[in-house]
């Protein structure tokens, strides 16, 4: 009996002991909960941040957008203060009311932001996001190995390229060029022009060495490809092992994409994502996440930051009035989904 | 009448130990696998997820020729694999089975050795050593056997060395297994009564060994119906296999009715044929003994 008793009160205080280091710890310490895919953020700029404010930060990934906008749902826009993502998903997540206004007056330097990336589509008003970075699919190649001119994806049809091309193994940039190369819309659904597509797209399959949106970069460093159709980040990464390397600003004009910063719904923490955020919009940190990501600047004060080389990069440093013809890639209607996969597993399986 | 003692039986049987076990596969195994199900009758949702709304649509999709296509190459793909495995795997283990006790294990070892390291890490190794500016090439060129770069990466032909490579092990030690608890004596005996040594291990140490080679072939047959990162990887995507397809339908298309439903259909195909394989290999190791 005097033990049972014993062990109960020893239990007791072990757990009143917990409970109080545990809510003297939250008491004290601010906390900042970004959500993001992984390695998506310079570590460096988050401890700075950290140090700075004294705001901890949690940073959690996801693999895929979907997987966060299901967990955006679950939680009522809860749980995180900063998620960062791309476009199209941010515009479906607007449409279902999980995002939060940005009271602007906590983000003084939002005024640094180049207006080319603010209002867009997925936030016409520019209510709820930041525009982190900015990206384009670009077409680069080797000109000491490629025979024929390249000047937009009807290029990579070329028969001279057979077993050459890599191209990044997503359905929708690859039939979304595709529609480009016959002038119309990568968003497009109509069933015919998607039809019309998936006919042009199974003549590249002989040019097609590779299927890669991970590493194609890297296919192109060793040879194995002499040219690409692959996202920006990894263009500039080809640019800097192999600076002979040309590239191509497609003459049918170019996909575009942003990636920005937003607070769901019911943001636990508003004040530090708001601070979070004014940090991430100031020049110097700007410049940083570029030169970090690899992708295109969207601070107009960042530029006296951003070393030469980033400057002197084609990948993240794309003339003005080249980027003037640029398009989203937007959700598109089940039906063409549909369709466009069909499409896709008969060119894969091809 | 008999159906008391074999209740009182069962009863004697259940020990409290293996509630936990019960439990687990319960909830990690039987409820998952009702919830994959559940789904296959579902509609997919507009952008994300999936509807209420009960259909058959998805096993009708089934039947699409791409499908049906892909359904044929991994089968295809599984079976060369199969075949390719027990043809370099039993020589491989019916040989180290005859080696002393101490070479047996240390040979085991390195067989099994490489498991300890991610499968990922060990095909990115392939390609290091096939790619175009890789050991392979380069040793090539600096000894003036070739001009240029050979294409060994990105086609069907890598696509299969991955997964011989990825899947031998699995054959080596079910057959070596076999293979070592055979008892040599009855050979001799063979031996003995005049018969030729090909003709002994015909009609003794293969029947023998069946068990080996059928769990083998169950072993390699069933997962490389599914691999799909062996063709991302080795075959540059370029090659759809099951896998492949199921892998596309969740992340691309966003359909997981439709993933759902493939894998359903993957699972009743492996699982007819584990019937058969089992249906044969009975058959067989009972003649054998007999």
């Amino acid at each position: 009996m005097k033990k049972t008793v014993l062990r109960v009160l020893s239990l007791v205080l072990l757990v009143s002991v917990l409970v109080l280091t545990t809510a003297g710890c939250s008491a004290k310490k601010q906390e900042l909960v970004i959500f993001s895919w992984a390695d998506y953020i310079d570590p460096e700029l988050l401890s700075e941040f950290t140090a700075n404010t004294g705001i901890e930060i949690n940073y959690n990934y996801f693999n895929s957008e979907e997987e966060m906008l299901a967990k955006l749902e679950a939680t009522d826009g809860g749980d995180y203060d900063i998620i960062i993502a791309s476009d199209y998903i941010i515009n479906i997540a607007r449409s279902e009311g999980l995002l939060k206004e940005i009271n602007k007056e906590k983000v003084p330097n939002y005024s640094n932001l180049n207006e080319k990336y603010l209002n867009q589509y997925y936030d016409p008003d520019g209510k709820y996001t930041i525009p982190y970075v900015a990206g384009t699919p670009l077409i680069v190649y080797n000109p000491d190995r490629v025979t024929c001119e390249i000047t937009g994806y009807n290029s990579l049809w070329d028969e001279s390229l057979k077993d050459q091309v890599v191209v990044m193994d997503h359905m929708r940039n690859v039939i979304g060029f595709t529609m480009k190369s016959m002038g119309y819309s990568l968003n497009t659904e109509d069933p015919e022009v998607i039809a019309k597509a998936g006919e042009k797209l199974m003549a590249l399959k002989p040019n097609i060495r590779a299927l890669d949106g991970d590493t194609p970069h890297e296919k192109l460093i060793s040879g194995e490809c002499t040219v690409g159709y692959i996202f920006t980040s990894q263009v500039s990464n080809v640019l800097m092992e192999c600076p002979n390397f040309k590239v191509v600003y497609p003459e049918e004009g170019m996909g575009f994409g942003i990636d920005s910063l937003f607070m769901p719904k019911n943001a636990p923490h508003e004040d530090a994502a708001l601070k979070f955020m004014d940090f991430m919009c100031e020049p110097e940190i700007s410049a940083r996440a570029s030169i970090f990501t690899q992708y295109i600047n969207c601070n107009s004060a960042a530029t006296q930051y951003l070393p030469e080389d980033f400057l002197n990069n084609q990948a993240v440093n794309i003339p003005a009035d080249v980027l003037g013809d640029i398009e989203f890639m937007e959700d598109i209607s089940t039906e063409a989904t549909e369709q466009m996969n069909a499409i896709w597993n008969e060119f894969k399986q091809s | 009448m008999t159906a008391v003692p074999e209740t009182k039986k069962t009863e004697r049987r259940i020990s409290p130990a293996v509630i936990p076990m019960y439990i687990v596969t319960v909830l990690f195994v039987a409820l998952p696998m009702v919830y994959v199900i559940g789904i296959t009758f579902l509609m997919k949702d507009e952008v994300f997820g999936i509807t209420n709304q009960v259909t058959l649509k998805n096993y009708a999709d089934l039947f699409s020729a791409v499908n049906l296509k892909v359904f044929a190459d991994s089968f295809v793909v599984a079976i060369s694999t199969t075949v390719l495995t027990l043809l370099i795997g039993y020589p491989f283990a019916y040989f180290t089975a005859r080696f002393s006790q101490k070479t047996r294990s240390f040979i085991i070892l390195l067989i099994m050795a490489p498991f300890w390291i991610n499968s990922l890490l060990r095909l990115n190794g392939w390609i290091i050593l096939l790619k175009a500016n890789g050991a392979i090439n380069e040793g090539l060129l600096a000894l003036g056997i070739i001009s240029e770069p050979l294409k060994i990466l990105y086609n069907n032909g890598a696509m299969m060395l991955g997964m011989v490579y990825a899947l031998l092990p699995f054959m080596i030690t079910s057959i070596y297994n076999s293979v070592e608890k055979m008892d040599w004596t009855l050979i001799e005996a063979a031996r003995d009564l005049g018969s030729k040594p090909f003709s002994a291990f015909l009609r003794v140490t293969l029947p023998l060994t069946m068990p080996g080679v059928v769990a083998g072939c169950v072993l390699v047959f069933v997962p490389s119906m599914g691999l799909f990162f062996i063709s991302d990887l080795l075959g540059g995507s370029k090659v759809l296999l099951l896998g492949n397809l199921i892998k596309n339908e969740f992340y691309q298309a966003r359909n997981w009715p439709m993933g759902a439903t493939l894998s359903i259909a993957m699972l009743a195909f492996t699982f007819v044929f584990i019937i058969i394989y089992k249906k044969v290999t009975d058959d067989k190791t009972a003649g054998g003994l007999k």
